[in-house]
């Protein structure tokens, strides 16, 4: 299984989320994280698809259906060697009076996570890392009573010298064949 | 930030504020700029049922009955396969008009089919007043969300204003690049409102966010025809795309300079006149022998505007290994979708030709076209001659065909239903005109020709237009019939009678040990409700009586329904059983 960041640049319309999800359903293609935001572009929105698949030629084929929705600018596939990615992680840690004690020390230094919140009881703690990163947190964090944890769908930029919204515009982005 | 502004869409138009002493102005309500962005577009022709939440674009059209010409169909399937077969033999949009609810949902059919077949439909639904979206109103449904997978592009209108500027936008999505069905779901509440701004039309001519190149790259065009130029068995497959395209004289042009033989899909049908001397057959599940086999052995293939449907390919990873494969697609996302092309040609198949007619060079593949021959001649003497000549028994669908196909010189548009009858007529039906054949091809959709041969009627009144439809097939829309005789189109209609569901049959015969379970119909007198509906119509039994039968249908001024009862056991061979190789295709 490879892992593969997709990057879709769509104009921000209503009902387009479920547009492009359809194409993953039908072709039984898991998204393992999603995440949606407008560009540096008005009414230009950004999607940051991860998925696991064996073949690249499928990955391909479902890039492709994807670039076929009239409401999509552009779609960009990348391994994890091509692009800069980060999630955010949020652990709500219980701190009740006699638990252990936090050491913030290491949690700073050592795995760059901040405490962004402090409660009567709890603390909230945000890592910002890729998966293995935040995972590796977690393990030393298993220690503590984790109330809750979540993160983020992946944000991701890919290694090149330009941005990608500089492949928008008006002529040759939409067809690479 | 600049940049923005050149990528905004270029439809958007301009308003022009009012100038401040002039009275107030009245504007138009969105039912109101709806006909008139119809007929901006040049519509003239709608097939629609109404209903409660369509009823102010209703009462707009009683306005405009001199300039559009609107259809009461009696089903809104009905509406969407009229409007598909007007589409599919004007290349122009055909225009559903259907109110929320249950008739959307009755559309979903026909707008399935559309998508899989390529046909631009525009179809505007009523929705439940804005102020009601999303509160399980009377007669709501999600058709944005029932529709969105099958459709090129839909859309909701909840606001008067949006009228101009999605309407082009429908018309442009809908019938250009790979031409396709469109939806726009729209409010009561939009329909009565009054715009606010003065109506303005802009017909749309590009969109930021989609570009279908109609023009192929030069590149792509070199690499094919280098291909094409050192191929030794060269292949040509001619599929929808090209009548889309309308490239039939290109294509021929194209052949004829090169020599390579040229077989067709189902849908790229009547592209060539049979008769051509490069025609060699079509390809496909029920196709002739001689093409299916020799795929096998074709060194270079060039695939234009077609999507190796699995009713061609059989089984894709066995398909085409030895050959190059040169696809010219305007839909980039056919490319490498089933077969790998070595040589991608992107663009609108009358361009690709024209590019690539100048770098091909003269050829003559006399000796690999006649490998084909060879497969004819099994044919014909295994299935075409025993067809055509068995005097014992029933009449067979195929005499039926070719009798027909005689007694129109092969210039009928065909309309076909779905099943044996379908593959009949497509394998006897002798097409000399392009554009002649009105079938559902990627669908499969039973109930497709009697509404679709009306449509087409509509769209080529000068045109001889012939339905051939099953038994089972009929009795699934026939309430058109009633559409057919108040509109008075001449309609033909041929009703191949064998009383079975006749290709699940044969199925069942040849895979499931004849177990033949519930395809067999008792079907009711078809004349008796013909004659109930108004229509003329006749039933042929004899043999002897086929001729004079078919003579009194084609002579007949108005509309007719013939039916003829066939044998009940007829197979359709050849025959590629399904997820077989191309090249296992059974004869018997
Ligand atoms: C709406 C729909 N339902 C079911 C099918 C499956 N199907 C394909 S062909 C066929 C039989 C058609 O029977 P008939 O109209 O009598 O034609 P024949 O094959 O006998 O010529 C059926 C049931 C279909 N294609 N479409």
């Amino acid at each position: 299984m490879t892992t593969y960041t997709i990057c879709i640049f769509t104009e921000n319309t209503i009902g387009l989320l479920n547009r492009i999800t359809i194409i993953f359903t039908r072709r039984r293609i898991n998204i393992e994280s999603l995440t949606v935001s407008e560009t540096e572009r008005k009414g230009v929105s950004r999607f940051t698809i991860v998925i696991k698949h064996e073949s690249r030629e499928e990955v391909e084929k479902l890039v492709r259906q994807i670039r076929k929705i009239v409401e999509v600018m552009a779609v960009f596939g990348y391994l994890n060697d091509e692009i800069v990615y980060n999630e955010i992680a949020l652990f709500k840690i219980s701190t009740p009076l006699g638990s252990k004690s936090l050491d913030v020390e290491t949690i700073n230094k050592e795995y760059k996570a901040w405490v962004v919140y402090w409660g009567l009881d709890y603390v909230v703690i945000e890592k910002t890392g890729n998966d293995t990163e935040i995972f590796e947190f977690f393990g030393y964090l298993k220690k503590y009573e984790i109330l809750e944890f979540v993160r983020s769908g992946r944000v991701a930029v890919g290694k090149t010298e330009k941005g990608l919204v500089e492949y928008l515009p008006e002529s040759e982005w939409a067809y690479y064949l | 930030m600049e940049a923005i502004a050149s990528i905004k869409p270029e439809t958007a138009h301009a308003v022009d504020a009012a100038p401040a002493l002039a009275p107030a102005p009245t504007y138009i309500n969105g039912s109101h700029a709806l006909m008139k962005a119809l007929l901006a577009e040049g519509v003239d022709t709608i097939f629609g049922y109404p209903g409660g939440a369509i009823m102010p674009v209703y009462d707009a059209l009683y306005d405009y009955q001199d300039q559009i010409n609107h259809i009461l169909v009696r089903h809104e399937q009905g509406a969407g396969h009229a409007a598909q077969g007007y589409a599919r033999v004007t290349g122009r949009a055909g225009i559903c008009l259907v109110t929320s609810g249950p008739g959307a949902t009755n559309l979903v059919t026909a707008i399935a089919d559309a998508l899989i077949d390529s046909t631009p439909l525009v179809c505007i639904v009523g929705q439940v007043g804005k102020k009601l979206l999303g509160t399980d109103a009377f007669q709501e449904a999600d058709v944005m969300g029932v529709t969105m997978p099958i459709t090129k592009w839909n859309y909701q209108i909840t606001d008067a204003d949006e009228v101009p500027e999605i309407l082009s936008k429908a018309f442009y999505i809908a019938q250009s690049g790979r031409p396709g069905p469109v939806l726009i779901d729209m409010t009561k509440s939009a329909q009565l409102e009054l715009m606010t701004k003065p109506y303005v039309y802009q017909r749309c001519q590009s969109l930021v966010s989609y570009r279908p190149r109609r023009i192929p790259k030069q590149e792509q065009v070199e690499t094919a025809a280098s291909l094409i130029n050192s191929a030794k068995r060269p292949y040509i497959f001619a599929g929808h795309g090209v009548q889309i395209a309308k490239a039939e004289a290109e294509l021929i042009e194209f052949a004829e300079k090169t020599g390579i033989p040229v077989a067709t899909t189902l849908l790229g049908q009547s592209t060539i006149s049979t008769n051509h001397p490069l025609y060699v057959g079509w390809l496909g599940m029920h196709g002739n022998y001689g093409p299916n086999v020799m795929t096998d052995q074709a060194d270079v293939i060039i695939a234009i505007g077609m999507r190796f449907d699995d009713r061609v390919t059989g089984d894709a990873s066995k398909y085409i290994k030895q050959a190059k494969v040169i696809h010219i697609e305007i839909d980039p996302s056919e490319i490498d979708k089933i077969i790998r092309a070595d040589a991608p040609v992107v663009g609108d198949a009358k361009e690709v030709l024209k590019a690539l007619l100048p770098l091909v060079k003269p050829n003559d593949h006399t000796v690999w076209r006649n490998e084909f021959r060879k497969y004819d001649a099994i044919e014909n003497e295994t299935i075409t001659v025993p067809e055509l000549t068995s005097l014992d028994g029933k009449i067979r669908m195929a005499e039926v065909i070719d009798m027909l196909s005689k007694k129109t010189k092969g210039e009928a548009i065909l309309v076909t239903d779905v099943g044996q009858h379908q593959m009949m007529a497509s394998r006897y039906y002798q097409f000399r005109k392009p554009n002649s054949l009105v079938t559902s091809g990627g669908m499969g959709t039973m109930g497709f020709a009697l509404p679709a041969a009306f449509g087409a009627q509509v769209g080529a009144p000068d045109r001889q237009v012939v339905a051939i439809i099953g038994d089972g097939c009929f009795q699934m829309t026939l309430q058109e019939l009633g559409t057919i005789v108040q509109n008075k189109q001449p309609v033909k209609a041929i009703i191949l009678n064998n009383n079975f569901l006749g290709m699940v049959r044969q199925w069942q015969q040849l895979f499931h040990e004849r177990r033949y379970s519930f395809v067999e119909l008792q079907n009711p007198d078809f004349i008796t409700i013909a004659r109930g509906f108004g229509m003329d119509g006749q039933t042929c039994d004899q043999r002897d009586n086929l001729s004079d039968a078919l003579d009194t249908l084609l002579a007949h001024e108005g509309p007719f329904l013939l039916e003829v009862i066939v044998e009940k056991e007829e197979n359709v061979f050849p025959m590629v059983p399904a997820g077989a190789s191309v090249s296992q295709i059974r004869l018997k």
